[in-house]
């Protein structure tokens, strides 16, 4: 416990004492102030074995970006440019209501160059000349396979390991596994920027509890006054005021407590002193006017600008720096169906950059060891053109049969790439790997059996990985 | 007692030491067996190759190669029991690596209950519950009814007693949280500590129950069960209209509806002979999961989620069944198979529905649900038009009189036509040229049918601006002559982008054929239906068509000279507006264009009609005679046709009667017209609907809707009484099979659910499954005395309320003693009255009504309340934006409040409200920070905070003690006590002194919501009691059901 949390629980234990309760007020309150602490560890016997990553940054990109223009390097297809997609590739798979009754499939290679980049020779494309300087420090998992083919059901199967709403998040799991490493700032946290491209509807489910209880829930930081919904006094009510408002108000409640020994209104009057720290924890790390300027440069021009995904990549790492369990940022505008090359070249700019910035602050930090990074999104993008394909423009249908993902980090080989696709990067042809391996894996370095983090729900033990899920041991280190 | 502890920790586990020492299957044994081995020996076993079934008796006993599971008597010789203590790893059962073990205790008491001769019993839930006696107990003068008989007993076993009652404070705020969801007035609490009457408690309780607020308190719980949205969900998450369902379950609890009514009338009021447009409504309970819009999805696919949705909902709200765990293989606990699933499923499976929902508005099965008001409306409308029609056809004989004479003196020659007049919106005569540009160079204006027409040369057209300007759910009749010069292929009229596949609508001829649109996007999204007949070329034809906004393909027709046309249909699915999404929908209206420039008509048009409104038969028939009424009252009444002879009839009640007739007749004509805008205005709703043909059900391989197994045919489970000897089998029949008094669960399910709204948590805690994994009943036989006497008293929901509220368990204090906290932390064996934060929708109810805020009023459409700015527009992608309602509508009661699934209102979300995307019947309840910031900060609070205060200076009194007693009674329903008072007067103090000098800081911390401040008072102090009133708001026991 630090020891401003020390003092401040000192305080309101003293403010029992002096209220002169009877012994079982003081006892509750102490068994709770206990309770507290053990659930700020999480489950008891968690961590199931020794973690290499304390936390997770995960950087989902919404909307699925294409990993033929960014990742997957296809050089053969230049050669077939405009070529009906072959039925030995597409054998007959099934296709979103998008693309369905296009007449033709034109294979479509990016206009994007390659090269090779790092000590690793790791292929990426022009478009991450950022992301290309950190090469030796990712993995890039090319085999990444989902079963939904559009985004909500995508989003929320990446989010739950399920694609109907109503189970808990994967932050959720983590929170209530691991419980929080600050008594100030909630466990998981989730951060949303908005794109320059085609943008879908993102769902609060996405970070929900699920049939967990709802303090596991992403606590969503967003940059306007309130960083978090409600954080801020009235205006015309300052600090002062809370602080005599909320002793007044534990007076009162302590009293209850005397009379009634209910556990829950010593419980309640904590999260009213938790909400108090809150007020003051949360506006400091939302205020990155103590950076300095070197920090604005390494995330470049954008990070300047509240909400925006670099801005957010600072406020990731801050919340690092403060123990946050799960950090989990939405940068949407990433479902490039037309104009593909016009409108991912601009969502790069906005986020090669920050994302390599966040990796390279946390290496020169000593961080990078103990945080996991994840870079993707609900799924890929097919070779053919979705619409007509010309000289310098075409799009991308949905496509969940092989996607690409980067991780860095926390028990992450760097400089490594982990499976294959096919000629086309449309299916895969060595070490598919699916969510629920990837959540398997995510939960592993952090410490936790996937198959041992459960919750009893309607007769069953939930999980995150439902009944699958295995490790992707080739990128660990 | 001195091991409390152990005690509360054996709470609900076998009781070893109980008094005959017999172990019971159902309460000690499955558990077991359940939680630990069934995963495996359950009755999916065999599936997975596992040759043992612990879940079934007989296989359990059996002999397998020489060795029993299970040997009644001999718990050495039973191999479970060799198993479960193994030492050696590969022999131990539950096996390592599955994560599962027996604890010392678990194996202790299946070797005693295999000693006491392993005897089985069939799971409780499905055997049919049989009234219990009352049990005796020592303390008989604490019972106040049947309940308190069951609790007490068990108390007196636990060597425990029951808590005082309560003060009549604390429990008519209690009891009107429970009942109505808002806290008593001041005068109601007067009123009821005046009362010393003995039936003082009942005469309470019968005012609350008869409360329309109890209608809408029971509503709030039964929208969670329902998953109640007012969007659809998913990804696009768009606008729906579920409030006329919310309206009639409001209504239902208020009326009493009987239970099995309740229930039958929201599975099948469709299917019910006569069903009234009620019990019609009453089936949107199964409309009201997510509906799937988004561009890409495979319909068939969701059409299997709705289904499946259903089947999972109905399972759980009315029998307290998982039985979604069925849907990709056995259960893995409860004696249900996969095949059984697809059984139910095949009862909702008969709906005509489509897997991709409307983007905007409600998806078909829908119906006309007007309101109350509407109706009346309507049926003033109908009597008003019956006298005039009446007034009218008394004086037939004098019309008829005064028509023949008016022909009689009608010049046979003009050019006067008729047409209706009601809705016309635009009409093109094409008499003079010039009216519109015309890219193509202009088209020859020369006679024509009725009149000059505008002649096409297969290049040209006309374009006009802001005409037709419909969108998909407008009403429209566009009409025409058409003249087509040989090949007969073009567009008549259009509003559309000008290509082949363009957005928006229009009337066309295809090779002939009369080809009528509307697309949104050409292959998806889109409504095309062509006649089968073919026009002839070199002559006059009259076209019309009309649509009525339905979106569906039966809302288009097409008439040729009059007559309908039979049509097939080229796409029928329509659901996104032409203006989706933001985008323009600024192209012209055109005449003879509108399908790009390789396909313009060749030929003539002649008087082009749009009517913002659907023209009947008779109508449309008028249009296509096409001769001058002057010509039609020439010819002799024998030898016009009926069409002919209405026409004259119209034209002469229009232009002609006498003024007294005439006026007659324009007023019937404007109150049709209005009974149509009223009967457009009418809200719809979602409902269910069976298809003529049944659809086939298929088992479906690992729960993938594209992979079929075998079909399968309607039915319910095994393990479950056979349908009703009378009832057929399909969606009724199921109904009536779910609320007949064999059913073992139905009853159980619900009784076990309103003890959880009074008591905190069901007698069953696992208010959702009732199966093998579900928690053994606290109190077995009282679940079994309630459920039959819900069933008794027909099925009386205020009865079995009224019950249970007048029980003396339900007036215990909720004080709690060291001792009995240790011993039963849950409070499940209520030694103590029931003490628990309150729901989402209580805490800001309450705040408005204490606040004087409040506007009540049963139903309507969903309303927006304050809510932080942006909140949708950072996650949503298109054209829905949160606009926050005005007047009343900001201080419903909060199950009015908007509910958008993708990003539900943020108050609800941290009071732990039910997520409303899927079904959830278990109340649950955290404590968290975010509760607090938002008690404290949320502009909501803030302001019924400085009503509250002002509140308290214009009711309270003169002096502050009157008052800060006034504002504590409002939202405590009682006053307080010295220590109390003194911490609110230094509070209130505190604030005098903050805002004194800081006029700024009070006219800030004043200006929280949009209803002004009382002026007279003065502001520094109503600051003040503002502050105060929210510190009230704020406390435990305000936010807290005691």
């Amino acid at each position: 416990m630090d020891p401003v949390t020390e003092r401040r629980l000192l305080i309101t234990r003293r403010h029992f004492f002096s209220a002169g309760s009877t012994g079982i007020g003081i006892a509750a309150l102490s068994s709770l102030l206990a309770r507290k602490a053990h659930a700020a560890g999480g489950l008891s016997g968690l961590p199931h074995h020794t973690p290499k990553a304390k936390r997770v940054i995960y950087l989902f990109q919404h909307g699925a970006p294409s990993q033929l223009d960014l990742f997957d390097y296809k050089p053969e297809l230049a050669r077939l440019r405009g070529a009906n997609l072959p039925d030995s590739v597409r054998r007959g798979q099934r296709l979103t209501g998008m693309t369905a009754y296009q007449e033709t499939f034109p294979t479509a290679p990016s206009v994007f160059q390659f090269s090779r980049q790092g000590q690793s020779g790791l292929w990426l494309s022009e478009l991450l000349p950022h992301t290309g300087k950190a090469a030796d420090d990712i993995c890039l998992v090319k085999s990444l396979h989902t079963e939904a083919i559009n985004h909500d059901p995508a989003v929320t199967f990446f989010q739950t390991g399920f694609q109907l709403a109503g189970r808990p998040s994967i932050g959720a799991w983590v929170s209530y596994g691991l419980g929080s490493e600050n008594e100030n700032l909630p466990a998981f946290v989730v951060m949303v920027s908005q794109g320059v491209g085609n943008a879908q509807a993102l769902a609060e489910r996405a970070w929900a509890s699920g049939f967990l209880p709802t303090r596991h829930q992403g606590v969503k930081f967003r940059a306007s006054s309130d960083p978090v919904l409600y954080l801020s006094n009235p205006p015309g009510y300052d600090s002062t005021a809370r602080r005599r408002y909320l002793d007044d108000l534990a007076r009162l409640n302590q009293m209850k407590l005397a009379d009634y020994q209910d556990p829950e209104i010593a419980t309640r009057i904590a999260q009213y002193e938790m909400a108090f720290r809150m007020q003051s924890s949360v506006p400091e790390l939302a205020d990155l006017s103590t950076e300095p300027e070197s920090t604005f440069d390494l995330y470049g021009p954008d990070s300047r600008k509240p909400g925006s995904y670099a801005a957010n990549c600072i406020l990731a790492r801050r919340l690092a720096e403060r123990g946050v369990r799960f950090i989990q940022l939405f940068h949407r505008g990433w479902d490039q169906h037309g104009n593909l090359p016009k409108e991912i070249r601009g969502q790069c700019l906005q986020t090669d950059q920050p994302s390599a910035a966040l990796i390279a602050d946390l290496k020169q930090r000593g961080m990078l060891d103990e945080t996991l990074i994840v870079w993707g999104g609900e799924f890929g993008r097919t070779v053919y053109s979705q619409g007509t394909l010309t000289e310098d423009n075409y799009g991308r249908d949905h496509h969940p049969r092989c996607f690409a993902m980067v991780l860095a980090g926390g028990g992450i080989k760097g400089g490594r790439t982990y499976g294959e696709t096919d000629d086309f990067s449309y299916n895969i042809v060595e070490n598919p790997v699916d969510v629920h391996d990837l959540h398997a894996t995510i939960l592993h370095l952090l410490g936790v059996d996937h198959t041992r983090l459960t919750f009893k729900f309607q007769g069953r033990h939930y999980r995150l990985t439902d009944v699958a899920g295995n490790m992707i041991r080739g990128i660990l280190t | 007692m001195r091991r409390p502890f152990v005690a509360a920790v054996f709470l609900f586990a076998p009781a070893l030491s109980a008094a005959d020492g017999r172990l019971q299957f159902n309460r000690d044994i499955r558990p077991i067996l359940s939680e630990k081995c069934f995963l495996c020996h359950g009755p999916d076993a065999k599936t997975k190759n596992i040759p043992i079934r612990l879940d079934v008796e007989t296989e359990a006993k059996a002999d397998h190669n020489g060795r029993r599971a299970i040997v009644p008597g001999d718990p050495d010789k039973s191999e479970l029991i060799r198993r479960i203590s193994a030492e050696k790893k590969p022999l131990l059962m539950p096996p390592v690596y599955s994560g599962l073990k027996l604890t010392a205790h678990e194996v202790e008491t299946l070797r005693v209950w295999i000693a006491q001769g392993a005897e089985w019993q069939k799971h409780w839930a499905f055997i049919a519950p049989v009234r219990p006696e009352l049990p005796r107990v020592r303390n008989s003068s604490w019972p106040r009814n049947a309940i308190d008989h069951f609790i007490l007993a068990r108390l007196e076993r636990e060597i425990l007693s029951p808590s005082p009652e309560t003060s009549r404070e604390t429990l008519l705020r209690r009891a009107s949280l429970d009942v109505t969801g808002l806290p008593p007035t001041p005068a109601e609490i007067d009123a009821f500590l005046g009362d010393a009457s003995p039936e003082a408690w009942t005469k309470v309780v019968d005012r609350l129950l008869a409360s329309p607020r109890y209608g809408e308190r029971m509503a709030a719980r039964w929208l969670d069960y329902a998953r109640y949205a007012d969007t659809n969900g998913y990804q696009f998450d768009g606008e729906r209209y579920m409030w006329r369902w919310r309206d009639w379950v409001i209504s239902a609890f208020n009326r009493n509806l009987p239970y099995d009514r309740f229930v039958l009338e929201q599975i099948a009021g469709d299917m019910l002979p006569g069903a009234t447009l009620d019990q019609v409504i009453a089936t949107g309970f199964n409309r009201n999961h997510r509906g799937n819009t988004e561009d890409g999805i495979v319909p068939e696919e969701y059409a299997v989620e709705y289904v499946v949705d259903r089947v999972e909902t109905t399972c759980t709200v009315f029998l307290g069944l998982t039985m979604g765990c069925a849907r990709c293989h056995n259960h893995k606990y409860d004696p249900f198979s996969q095949r059984e699933f697809y059984q139910l499923f095949a009862y909702f499976n008969n709906i005509p529905e489509n897997g991709r929902a409307m983007k905007y508005g409600n998806s078909p099965p829908l119906v006309a649900a007007p309101t109350a008001e509407q109706q009346q409306a309507h049926a003033r409308l109908q009597a008003q038009i019956r006298a005039v029609e009446e007034f009218l056809a008394d004086r037939e004989p004098q019309i008829a009189r005064a028509q023949q004479q008016w022909e009689h003196h009608l010049p046979a020659a003009g050019t006067l036509y008729w047409a209706p007049p009601a809705g016309i919106a635009s009409i093109f005569e094409l008499e003079l040229p010039g009216l519109a540009a015309t890219p193509a160079g202009p088209p020859e204006y020369k006679a024509g049918r009725v009149g000059n027409a505008a002649w096409f040369d297969g290049t040209t057209f006309l374009q006009y601006g802001e005409y037709g300007n419909f969108d998909i759910e407008d009403h429209w009749t566009i009409a025409a002559w058409v003249y087509g010069d040989g090949k007969l292929d073009g567009p008549v009229a259009s509003r559309m982008a000008d290509n082949p596949k363009g957005r928006g609508y229009g009337l066309h001829l295809n090779n002939g054929r009369v080809h009528v649109h509307l697309t949104s996007v050409y292959e998806t999204d889109a409504l095309r239906v062509e006649t089968e007949e073919s026009i002839a070329p070199g002559q006059w034809h009259h076209l019309a068509a009309t649509y009525d906004g339905s979106r569906m393909v039966d809302g288009v027709s097409v008439y040729i000279d009059g007559r309908p046309a039979k049509l097939k249909f080229h796409a029928n699915t329509l659901y996104r507006p032409f203006r989706n999404a933001g985008r323009r929908f600024a192209e012209p209206f055109r005449i003879a264009g509108g399908w790009g420039t390789e396909r313009r008509f060749k030929g003539g048009t002649d008087d082009v009609r749009l009517y913002a409104r659907v023209l009947s038969r008779e109508e449309i028939e008028s249009l296509a005679v096409g001769q001058p009424v002057g010509y039609l009252a020439g010819q002799p009444p024998s030898r016009r046709t009926a069409a002919e002879a209405r026409l004259l009839r119209w034209h002469f009640l229009e232009n002609a009667a006498p003024n007294e007739i005439r006026q007659a007749w324009d007023r019937l004509v404007s109150l049709r017209r209005e009974r149509e805008i009223l009967e457009r205005s009418f809200p719809t709703v979602m409902v269910m609907a069976e298809q003529p043909v049944r659809r086939d059900t298929f088992f479906l391989v690992r729960g993938a809707y594209d992979k079929p197994g075998e079909k399968v045919e309607a039915g319910v489970p095994l393990a479950l009484p056979p349908l009703p000897p009378a009832a057929p089998n399909n969606r009724l029949g199921f109904a009536r099979w779910l609320v007949d008094p064999s059913n073992p669960l139905t009853a159980r399910v619900a009784v076990n659910r309103t003890w959880q709204m009074y008591l905190g948590v069901g007698l069953v805690k696992t208010t959702e499954d009732f199966g093998v994994q579900g928690e053994w009943p606290s109190h077995p036989e009282l679940l079994d005395w309630l459920a039959t006497e819900f069933v008794r008293s027909g099925w009386d929901m205020k009865a079995l309320q009224k019950l249970i509220l007048t029980s003396a368990t339900y007036r215990q204090s909720s004080r709690v003693s060291a001792e009995l906290l240790q011993k039963d932390p849950g409070n499940r064996l209520l030694a103590r009255g029931p003490r628990f934060r309150l729901p989402a929708e209580m805490i800001r109810d309450q705040a408005l009504l204490a606040a004087g805020l409040l506007a009540e009023k049963l139903g309507g459409p969903s309303v927006k309340p304050y809510q932080p700015p942006d909140l949708w527009k950072e996650l949503i992608m298109q054209d829905m934006e949160y606009v926050q309602s005005k007047g009343p509508d900001l201080y419903r009661r909060s199950l009015y409040t908007f509910w958008k699934r993708t990003v539900p209102p943020p108050v609800m979300v941290n009071f732990d409200s039910a997520n409303r995307e899927v079904c959830v019947v278990r109340e649950s309840r955290t404590n968290t920070p975010l509760q607090a910031l938002n008690m404290m900060n949320d502009v909501t609070f803030l302001e019924a905070a400085r009503f509250i205060g002002q509140r308290m200076m214009n009711e309270g009194g003169s002096t502050p003690e009157l008052r800060l007693r006034h504002g504590f009674r409002l939202l405590t329903g009682r006053a307080p006590v010295s220590g109390e008072l003194e911490i609110l007067q230094d509070s209130l103090r505190y604030h005098l002194d903050y805002f004194a000098g800081k006029p700024e800081a009070v006219d800030a911390y004043l200006n929280q919501g949009v209803s002004p401040p009382d002026p007279a008072l003065g502001r520094r102090e109503l600051a003040s009691y503002a502050a105060v009133a929210s510190l009230i708001l704020n406390l435990d026991e305000a936010v807290t059901k005691e």
